[in-house]
Formats: structure tokens, sequence, C-alpha cells
């Protein structure tokens, strides 16, 4: 008897001890997966938790457990085993009352039993405590998932009792690992997806090219699908802007005046993607469940709402905030024409000369926009500009959409005047 | 009236005109001026269209004349302090 259950804790306990220094480091990082774990299945949400790893993680400091102090460090071989023992048993004793205790003290005694090989009565006296307090752990104490890799094919050897302590990591090897996608990691995974396409992208290429250990085939693929999900959803919005705009233009009469880059043609579809491209290296997907606010982060450097996430099209070049830019940027002088252009994307109206009233709402807070840009009369060239503009192409739709008086009214009021009407010969 | 027709399409070009001038942050007078020198348009005409289309736009009109007032007074308080500025760091004390 004797013989035999140190040995068998001598087993398992150089396993542990082994760990035990890594323990101590897992067991802080294990206390931060374990609370992102909680995300990853409902059902494992406790088992998550691997209380011993944390307790023992705060006890080797010996905050809790005061009594633990006494065996100091693990790694330092305790010459006075029977010191240790007796503290053991003392220890435990106390300890039974507290579970989380236990299991501390389980695994430091265990320790001690280990070095103190060479006791007899004590450690069996401990060991068997031990037996007995960890199989009642057991049943309180899951299964935890090993925090990094470190402590996973160590901690497997779970046939044992004594051992589920610290090797409850991962005996099924179900969790995976929470990875933290750092914009700098995401960074290289957007890299690796377009070296290799899209849709060609194929988690294992992706783990090779990016070449990080943590990362498993699993989280890449995760967050390859995440990652692909977004796009469409972007797209989808760009479609969608790149519809409005074209509607935009028409209503800007064209709005060729200076060639404004945003006014540009080419509303098609693909060229809209690369601009998008400039954000998602900048931002990540946080935690899974943040799915909804993808969105909102993305676009995070464009200072406005989310309905600047579809920036003017066809300025791919150009910064996605060219909308945002327009406003600060049309203080020059000569440049008096932008809100031309300005304009007509505030009230988005359809090309028709009607606009509904409510439409003018918007013109309160949209039309201060053309106020800021210039203090000055625009440039005589410019209204030229414009003006000819209009004359020559008067089938073109309203800029700004007012609503037409009533031609009677019109009319009257210009008789008053002393103006039959019909385009005046004389000006 | 055959005018009619010309007269309503007349109108709706000085209505259009009109805006391009509000796009451009003019205020009644500056497009009076602005039309009639560069589309040949009588400011009366400009100025009745105008008034027409403020009656019925009211809110538009309101707030156009808001902001236009804001800017004044935005530009005024700038320059009220550029010249303090300037003038304090002529003094010599």
């Amino acid at each position: 008897m004797l013989a035999v259950s140190p040995l068998r804790s001598n087993i398992k306990d150089e396993k542990k001890q082994g760990e035990m220094e890594g323990n101590f480091s897992m067991a802080t990082t294990t206390t931060t997966d374990d609370v992102v774990f909680g995300d990853l299945s409902e059902g494992n949400l406790l088992e998550s938790i691997n209380f011993d790893e944390l307790f023992v993680g705060i006890d080797i400091h010996g905050d809790v457990l005061p009594d633990l102090e006494m065996f100091g460090e693990f790694s330092v071989d305790v010459s006075t085993g029977e010191e240790s023992s007796e503290m053991n048993s003392s220890a435990k004793s106390s300890k039974l009352e507290n579970d989380q205790n236990v299991i501390a003290t389980t695994s430091k005694k265990e320790e001690e039993e280990d070095k103190t090989s060479c006791n007899a009565s004590g450690q069996d006296l401990g060991s068997n405590r031990g037996e007995e307090i960890v199989s009642e752990r057991d049943e309180s104490v899951v299964v935890n998932p090993a925090p990094k890799d470190g402590g996973k094919g160590r901690k497997s050897s779970s046939a044992q009792s004594k051992n589920n302590s610290s090797s409850n990591n991962n005996p099924q090897g179900k969790r995976k690992v929470k990875v933290d996608w750092t914009p700098e990691l995401h960074r290289r995974f957007v890299q690796a997806v377009e070296q290799l396409g899209v849709d060609k992208a194929v988690p294992s290429r992706i783990l090779e090219i990016m070449g990080i250990d943590c990362l498993t085939r699993h989280n890449i693929a995760s967050h390859l699908q995440k990652y692909r999900s977004h796009r469409k959803h972007l797209l989808a919005r760009e479609a969608e802007a790149a519809s409005w705009s074209q509607r935009r233009q028409l209503c800007a009469g064209g709005g060729k005046r200076e060639g404004s880059p945003w006014l540009a043609p080419t509303m098609g579809f693909p060229p809209m993607t690369p601009p998008m491209h400039h954000f998602r290296p900048l931002h990540v997907w946080g935690h899974p469940s943040m799915d909804q606010s993808f969105m909102h982060m993305w676009p995070k450097h464009l200072p406005n709402s989310p309905p600047l996430s579809w920036p003017p099209p066809a300025a791919p070049p150009q910064e996605p905030s060219f909308w945002h830019q327009l406003v600060p940027n049309a203080l020059i002088p000569g440049t008096a024409c932008f809100p031309q252009l300005l304009t007509p994307t505030r009230f988005g109206s359809p090309p028709v000369p009607g606009i509904p009233p409510h439409a003018m709402y918007k013109a309160d807070h949209d039309i201060g926009l053309p106020g800021p840009l210039f203090d000055f009369y625009p440039s005589k060239e410019c209204i030229d500009a414009a003006i000819g503009d209009v004359l020559s192409k008067p089938w073109l739709p309203l800029p700004i959409g007012l609503k037409a008086p009533a031609l009677d009214s019109v009319m009257s009021e210009l008789q008053r005047q002393g103006i039959p009407n019909i385009p005046p010969s004389s000006a | 009236m055959e005018d009619s027709s010309s007269s309503a399409a007349y109108i709706r070009l000085v209505h259009r005109l009109i805006e391009e001038c509000i796009l451009f942050n003019m205020s009644k007078e500056e497009c009076m001026e602005a039309l009639s020198k560069h589309a040949n348009i009588k400011p009366v005409i400009t100025s009745t269209v105008w008034k027409e289309l403020e009656k019925e736009n009211k809110e538009f009109f309101e707030a156009y004349t808001r902001s236009r007032a804001e800017r004044a007074s935005e530009r005024e308080t700038r320059q009220r302090i550029q010249s303090v500025v300037s003038d304090s760091s002529k003094e010599r004390i």
C-alpha cells in the first residue's frame, strides 16, 4: 500500500510537476481564455472553467490559502519531507471544507509527495486523502480545455483521478483555443486570402501562408467564413451605393462641370471593391458575437455614420472619406462649383422636378453644407458654366428639386410686374 | 394662348437656374444679378419666380436663409477675431 500509492501519485505528479510551472503561467491565460471561451458553446461553459487551474495559479502566490505558502515553490526540492507531509495533512484537513482549496492542495500536496518520495507515513496519508479529495473534486470540476497548446498533451492523462485537477484540459480535444484576431493578424489573414483568391482560399492554404503556429485550421475556417459574409454585405452596400449615385448623377445634371472624380461614369461594381479593401485591414473582427457591429467597425475611420460606408462611387483610388472631404476641401475659392455636386447628393432626389415636401426637411441641415464651403461669391466662370449648362440642357432634372410654383400664380405675379412673359425679347 | 406652354417652359428654366444659384449659396439679389448677366433673364422675373418658389418651399428657404445668415455671422466673427489678433500683434506695450 505504502509503496503503491506514492508510486501512483508519482507517475502522475511527475507530469504535473513538469506542468506546474507551465500551469502557473497558464493559469492567468486560462482565466482570460475562459472568459472568452464562454461564447464558444453554451454547453461547455462550465467545462471551460477549470477551477483547478485557476486556483492553482492563485494559490501559488499564497494569497487565498495561507497554508500553502509553506509549501514554497514547487520546483524546489523539499528536503524536509516530513514537515511537508505533516503540513499536507493539516493543510488538507483544513481544506477539506473548502473545495477549491482542496484542489490546490491536492495538486500541491502531490507535488510535495513527489519530491519527498522517500517519506512514508505522511505521504501515504496525504496521498490517500488526496485521492479522496480529488475524486470528490472530479465530480464537481469539469474538464477544462487547455489554455493554449501547452498543457494539452500533458494533461490528457485523465485516467487517474488525481490528475484530473490539472489534466482536465481538453481531454476530448473538442475545445478550440480562442484566437484573438488582432489587426495585424487579420491583415495577414486578408493578405493570404487575397493571394489565394477569396473564393479559392482554403483554410489549410491560408494557414500555410500565414505561417502562424498558434492558429488551427479551424480558427482560420471560421474566420474565413465571417470574412466572406462580411464582404458580401459590403458588396451589397456598394451596389446599392453605385445605383444610388447613378441616380444622383442624373440629378446633378450630368455634373461634369469640372469632372469631379466621383461623377465619373464608371459606376460599375467591381471598381468599388478595391476601395473597400482599404478598410478591411484596418479593422478586426472582434468577438464573433460582434458580427452586427462589423459594419460599423470596418469603416471606422470614416468620421461619419454608417451611411458613409458606401463612399462616393468611382473614387476607388481616392480616400474612402471622399464624401466627407467634400465638405472641408471645398474651401478653395476656385472650386466653388463643388456645391453643385455636393448638394445633389444631399437630397438624392429622383430625376423628377417635383419633390415631396419631406425631402425638404433634409434641406434643413443639408443646405448648410454648401455654406461652409465658401464665404465668397462664386467665381464668374463657374456660375457661367452652370447657367450655360442649364440653358443648353433644359431636359435635365432640377438639382435641388424644389417644388415648382403654380404657373398661374407666377404669371399673374409677373403681369402685375408688367411683364407679359414669354421669353422676353429684351433682357 | 400659345404662349402658355412657352411661358411655362420659361418659368421652368428660371426655376432651374435659381436652383443652381442656390447651390452656389447665392442670395436672391445675387441670383437676380447672375441670371441677368449670364442668362439674360430680367431680374424682375428672377425675383418673381424666386418669391414663388419661396412660397411653395417655405421650409427650405427658411433653412437656406438661416444657414446663410449663420455663415455670414461666422465670417464676420472670424474677421473680427483676425483683426483683433493682428492689432494686438502690432501693439507695442
